[in-house]
């Protein structure tokens, strides 16, 4: 397995580097041309009302949903990935909750570098060496001054711009890592801005079954990414009853918890300002990372709702992905997927959950941020 | 555009006899009826106490998908609720909140079921029955809400048995506005709908349906509110048939598992390219497209693709209805569904006379290879949900 390429251009500053930008470079990609597609500056740089965004129909395909559809179906044609992860079986798990269950036998240990259990570190972190492999890079997003959004086959990549990478052992079909990088810079710390970036992402998609996935847990300090794929169920996290405890200001931010679900997890949404809650929720992430809290975010519903899973402070190998925690399961073993039931999962959410106590502090803490935004 | 009416005309007109719709005018009440298996899921009836409780003209509401009616303060999990119960061909019942033209918000018992073909067993149509909740009840005790903002929405729906009284949609919308504009109403998460509202909806769905089953009689293809029968080989589920209805290319599907593999699916553009209606081309043989000038290696190279389960790409010269010929650049993909399995073939024409990239910068071929990836992400979600016994 190839190793991180940029991680070679940075000297370790994590220390110190924590608040600003790591010297992660991807200055790397220049000379090297890649298709462009730029936000039409309507839907992604004006601060338009998200209002507006939230109600388009879903009925045609859209173009940055082709686009990344027929990139990755290219990259399959040229056989790019370890395994065609359309022929690995999903299943319902018999129960209330309808938890989701995947045999994945391409996530075997021999596939790949590191298993215990089944958390985050047996998955490979973002594996991306644009030396080697350029063609693993599908297009970079990157936003324009016009007003609609339009497709340049072949460019250098702009100085911020958002890089669509494959998994080459995907969770499911498209699978991607979207990096945000800034005057080719990666990003060190999940700012407003990568989040409000992405969950216009998901809106300039407009297809349902495509969610963004963010995991708190980066090995050796990497780049901030986000992963991204395909799937046509809904989560059992997604169809929970909620229960709103803010959602009285005037920005339209709302904050609700998931009732009766393993792991302890919020949604946001808002009816007014993606800008503000981007900025909230960036602000709600620090203060969980200065504080320990292993979390991920989920967003989903064509950006309408991010969900904040909060798994309890351990050690930050031990964690398990977003994924996981919205109640999709990978396996890699035929006995496993054959005797898993819903007890076993539900057990295994919970026992990574953030437990009650700090539930209700992160409660406040979100309450706290939000009424200052939101005012 | 005009097909499209033409099919939501067809979509009743093949089904029931000639006065379904003023028998069904004559019900009270305020109901919705789509049709799947046409792209959008369009509404191909909107009852009159509908269009007047929401302020639309007949022409603005026919032919759109019901998402229209939702706005931001419309709970996305019951949305999903709602595509889930369309997903897997069920009835569903939940609290909602739509919006009227003029953009006023209100909640609403939407009670969802769906119609099947007697004979064949699929989902002909969706009723949606929809009643104003006038009651609220708050949920969980962790909604606070302001005494302004209830009192507000006191009298919005107020307003609303107002409105059912009098009757005046203009007069109710004037009260509306004036509300909406002076705050935001506060509408919490959920709002549940009281016995009578349920059962109410029960009722106006079983008149509904009774009415339907009635006039389907004359036209000997009889509707019926459960499944009779296991719909047969071949059969495109409601819900696949949305998500392809969204693919814009020319396509088909094709099911190896049928002897004479036949076409299961032909997508809109494909019908305009090659001239077939789509009931001429269901059940046929892929090779309907072939001619006297039709090269045989070309055939060949398509067949070993279906035996060894393999992609390809061949030029081939394919025939219209009418004979006429074009160059095709077919490309061909076996497409899995969630347990993996080879579901179908879908075969992407691209006509080499218009291969020009469209006014988005995408080329004829990443429009094919994109139209794979759409199917194979709709097809992935089959034979979880399809197969399994639902109560």
């Amino acid at each position: 397995m190839v190793s991180v390429k940029w991680l070679e251009d940075k000297s370790f500053r994590a220390k110190n580097g924590k608040f600003k930008q790591l010297e992660h470079s991807c200055s790397f990609l220049q000379g090297m041309h890649f298709p462009i597609y730029c936000f039409g500056s309507q839907s992604l740089e004006e601060d338009i009302s998200f209002e507006g965004i939230s109600c388009i129909a879903e009925e045609e395909q859209n173009m940055l949903d082709a686009v990344l559809l027929s990139q990755w179906e290219d990259r399959m044609l040229k056989d790019l990935f370890q395994y065609d992860v359309t022929t690995s079986e999903i299943k319902v798990i018999t129960g209330k909750m309808k938890f989701l269950s995947q045999l994945n036998e391409g996530q075997r240990p021999d596939h790949q570098s590191k298993s215990e259990g089944n958390t985050l570190h047996e998955i490979n972190p973002l594996v991306f060496d644009c030396m080697k492999h350029p063609e693993e890079l599908l297009f970079c997003l990157a936003s324009s001054k016009k007003a609609k959004s339009e497709l340049t086959s072949s460019a250098s990549v702009p100085g911020s711009a958002i890089l669509v990478i494959i998994n080459v052992t995907p969770v499911e079909y498209g699978h991607v890592y979207l990096v945000p990088c800034a005057s080719n810079k990666l990003y060190s710390i999940l700012d407003a801005r990568s989040i409000e970036i992405s969950t216009r992402l998901a809106a300039e998609f407009n297809n349902q079954s495509f969610r963004l996935f963010y995991n708190c847990y980066r090995p050796n300090c990497s780049a901030v990414y986000f992963e991204a794929f395909y799937l046509p169920h809904p989560l059992p996290v997604e169809l929970q009853p909620v229960s709103t405890f803010f959602g009285s200001g005037r920005r339209g931010i709302q904050i609700c918890s998931i009732i009766d679900y393993p792991i302890k997890t919020l949604s946001f949404k808002t009816t007014h300002n993606l800008k503000i809650l981007a900025a909230a929720i960036s602000e709600i992430c620090f203060h969980l990372d200065e504080k320990n809290v292993q979390y991920n975010l989920m967003i989903s519903d064509s950006g309408k709702r991010i969900f904040l899973f909060l798994q309890k402070t351990c050690a930050a190998s031990r964690a398990i992905s977003a994924w996981e925690c919205g109640g999709y399961f990978l396996f890699a073993d035929r006995y496993e997927f054959d005797q898993m039931t819903e007890a076993a999962m539900l057990n295994r959410l919970s026992s990574f959950s953030l437990d009650d106590y700090d539930f209700e502090a992160v409660k406040q803490l979100c309450c706290s941020i939000a009424s200052k935004f939101d005012v | 555009m005009d097909s499209k009416l033409g099919l939501i005309q067809q979509s009743f007109n093949s089904r029931y006899s000639q006065w379904v719709r003023e028998a069904l005018d004559e019900l009270p009440d305020n109901f919705t009826i789509t049709d799947p298996s046409i792209p959008g899921h369009p509404i191909v009836f909107a009852s009159r106490n509908f269009l007047k409780i929401l302020g639309y003209s007949q022409e603005e509401v026919i032919g759109q998908n019901g998402n229209i009616f939702q706005g931001p303060k419309t709970n996305r999990r019951t949305v999903m609720e709602i595509r889930e119960a369309i997903r897997e061909e069920r009835g569903v019942q939940v609290s909602l909140v739509n919006y009227r033209k003029d953009g006023t918000p209100f909640w609403m018992l939407f009670h969802m079921s769906p119609v099947f073909g007697k004979e064949d067993g699929r989902v002909i149509h969706f009723v949606a029955v929809q009643v104003p909740i006038t009651r609220r009840q708050r949920r969980n005790g962790g909604v606070s809400l302001s005494d302004d903002a209830s009192g507000l929405n006191e009298i919005m729906f107020g307003s609303c048995r107002k409105e059912v009284d009098t009757n005046s949609v203009l007069e109710l919308g004037r009260v509306l506005s004036l509300n909406s504009s002076s705050n935001v109403l506060d509408i919490e998460e959920t709002c549940e709908a009281s016995d009578f509202e349920q059962q109410r909806a029960v009722n106006a769905f079983n008149n509904i349906l009774s009415v339907l089953t009635h006039y389907s009689e004359s036209t000997g293809r009889l509707v019926c509110g459960k499944r009779c029968s296991a719909p047969g080989v071949g059969y495109i589920s409601s819900s696949l048939n949305i998500s392809l209805g969204r693919i814009k290319q020319s396509f088909v599907l094709i099911d190896p598992h049928l002897p004479g593999l036949p076409i299961v699916y032909a997508s809109d553009a494909f019908l305009k390219l090659t001239g077939y209606d789509r009931h001429e081309i269901l059940g046929l043989n892929f090779a309907v497209l072939n001619g006297a000038d039709t090269d045989t290696s070309s055939l060949h190279q398509i067949n070993e693709s279906i035996q060894t389960e393999q992609a390809c790409t061949v030029r081939i010269l394919s025939y219209r209805k009418d004979q006429s010929s074009f160059w095709n650049c077919l490309h061909l993909s076996p497409v899995r569904n969630a347990s993996g399995k080879i579901a179908y073939f879908v075969g992407v024409q691209i006509d080499e006379e218009c291969k020009n990239t469209d006014r988005h910068g995408l080329s004829p071929e990443m429009r094919q290879l994109s139209t794979v990836g759409a199917v194979k992400v709709a097809v992935r979600s089959l034979s979880m949900a399809a197969g399994s016994s639902k109560s």
